[in-house]
């Protein structure tokens, strides 16, 4: 489904992300690991519009997706969460899955936005304005709302679990277990929780410094001393 | 917009305010000019509103409208409201050289659309051939006789100006509360959140900058009819960009009639009473009142209306 092949993202001097290259099937959840700075954010600014790769390719179902605009990316089926929320301000909970749904599929369905919601345990707060009376947990339930109303066929989610408590990451892991489940999304997913990855992924990619380092299930990926020595350091691996 | 409100108003443009002064020639001139003004401020206001973008440019927009007009009507002789159709579009056409500066925001924006605003009416002065230069058109033809209703007159020029400016208050309205209005108000704080879910934000501003300039053009033109009479330093006047702007601001931008509430209070106010105090720069007062307003309701006057009236309402329950 997603194709990327020796992708490259420079910021001035700096390679973000260099030389990377994945391949993801349909129906796959892929755990997308690494320390702080290794060029996970960037690969998915990469793949959904935001920043220009400086080389490589990347293809979605065939169709060479770089030339394309931001928006035209989330029509094809790409949706993505932001780190850090960035609800539509100025609109409620509900608009800002109208609009998303309005703009991503080109039309309006009012039953799956409240499907969404239900989903999502939003409903209660449908009429509330998004950026000011939404907790940290019920913002990021946003973000996943609004990259589902455009009716995605990969979804890139960016530390949507980080910060929320156990009982609430819970909840939130099982939601996106049933989507993955029930839609069939491919995910990909950046978290740092390595007991999280584990019980939601049954491949993980490790980044560092803006390479790729490793790529396998979970157990083979974790016990890898290249990555160990990335992530705890050198003295412990 | 509900009717209880929406009729009475209608009602007051059409028929009581005709009735009260259809014969006096100074009361109409004065609310045909104040009507073009909220025209343009209702434009103006759209472009701030749902495109997040400051202008100082629209003088550009009506000019054009008024010369595209005019010279339509004068050298191929075209029906009168087909050229003022025509001076929207015009205007319209012209607005496709900002497109670049779309990805300015704010005072930058605002800056560029300004210098830009200049270059039109150095052409209109320079264009000698074609706009008669600094010497202007003169005897550009009236507004027509239709089914017998002569709208050369006063009156068919007052009916004109509101009947627009009503059904581009509409237009605004249709825009605002549709999907593309939604996230239009989404993309001011939030453009990259549109984005991602598949919102063309950049299509979007466009096509304000377009309707905005459109209907400034349009206004520009019947303007042209109106006073039968353009040089580039009236048509492409700072006043065309300055009283809208302050129009609305005093009005309330945000609001759907604000710009329009302003325009007709700030420009018979100014009119009627300030230029008699002070024949030359009576434009002061309205540079310290827009001060008083935004210090004391930056919303405007609209809304400063209708929270005094809902305030009395509560009282009187």
């Amino acid at each position: 489904m997603l194709h990327i092949e020796h992708l490259m993202v420079k910021f001035g001097g700096l390679t973000a992300l260099q030389d990377f290259s994945l391949k993801m099937g349909i129906h796959e959840i892929i755990g997308l690991v690494g320390p702080n700075g290794a060029g996970k954010t960037t690969l998915f600014n990469a793949i959904s519009g935001l920043v220009k790769p400086s080389g490589g390719r990347v293809s979605f179902n065939s169709t060479d997706i770089l030339k394309k605009p931001m928006y035209a990316r989330a029509r094809m089926g790409i949706g993505r969460t932001f780190q850090v929320p960035q609800p539509m301000s100025e609109l409620t909970v509900k608009e800002n899955l109208l609009v998303s749904q309005r703009f991503g599929t080109g039309k309006v369905d009012e039953k799956k936005i409240n499907e969404i919601l239900a989903f999502l345990n939003l409903s209660r707060k449908a009429g509330y304005n998004a950026a000011m009376e939404l907790s940290l947990s019920e913002l990021r339930a946003l973000e996943v709302g609004k990259a589902l109303a455009t009716n995605p066929r990969l979804l890139l989610l960016d530390e949507v679990l980080a910060g929320l408590e156990a009982s609430e990451k819970r909840i939130l892991m099982g939601t996106l277990t049933d989507l993955h489940e029930k839609y069939g999304i491919g995910f990909l997913i950046i978290e740092h929780d390595i007991e999280t990855i584990s019980s939601l992924c049954k491949r993980v990619c490790v980044l560092n410094f803006g390479e790729l380092i490793a790529d396998g299930t979970p157990q083979e990926v974790f016990r890898n001393p290249t990555v160990v020595k990335s992530y705890i350091g050198s003295s412990h691996a | 917009m509900k009717i209880r409100i929406v009729l009475p108003l209608l009602v007051v443009l059409y028929v009581i305010v005709p009735v009260l002064w259809g014969g006096d020639k100074y009361v109409l001139s004065l609310l045909v000019a104040s009507f073009t003004i909220a025209g343009v401020a209702l434009a103006w206001a759209l472009l701030g509103n749902l495109g997040g973008m400051v202008s100082f440019g629209h003088a550009a927009f009506f000019g054009v409208g008024s010369y595209t007009s005019a010279l339509l009507s004068m050298k191929l002789g075209l029906p009168i409201f087909l050229c003022i159709l025509m001076g929207g579009v015009g205007a319209t056409l012209i607005s496709t050289t900002v497109l670049p500066a779309l990805r300015l925001r704010g005072p930058f924006f605002a800056l560029a659309i300004l210098a830009y605003s200049q270059i039109f009416r150095i052409l209109a002065t320079e264009l000698e051939g074609i706009t008669g230069g600094a010497g202007g058109l003169s005897s550009i033809p009236v507004l027509p006789k239709v089914l017998g209703y002569d709208f050369s007159s006063k009156l068919g020029g007052y009916f004109v100006a509101i009947t627009i400016v009503l059904f581009f208050t509409w237009i605004y309205h249709l825009i605002r509360r549709s999907y593309y209005g939604i996230a239009l108000r989404a993309m001011q704080e939030s453009e990259d959140a549109t984005r991602v879910v598949g919102v063309n934000s950049t299509l979007l501003k466009a096509a304000m900058l377009f309707i905005s300039a459109f209907m400034t053009g349009i206004f520009g033109a019947f303007n042209s009819h109106y006073i039968n009479f353009l040089e580039p330093d009236y048509a492409f006047h700072s006043d065309w960009t300055i009283l809208p702007v302050v129009a609305a601001i005093f009005g309330g931008y945000r609001s759907l009639t604000g710009p329009l509430v302003g325009a007709v209070a700030i420009y018979l106010i100014d009119q009627s009473i300030f230029k008699n105090l002070i024949p030359s720069g009576h434009q002061f007062i309205l540079g310290a009142l827009l001060g008083a307003m935004v210090l004391f309701s930056p919303d405007g006057l609209e809304p400063f209306i209708s929270k005094k009236l809902r305030w009395g309402k509560r009282a009187a329950h």
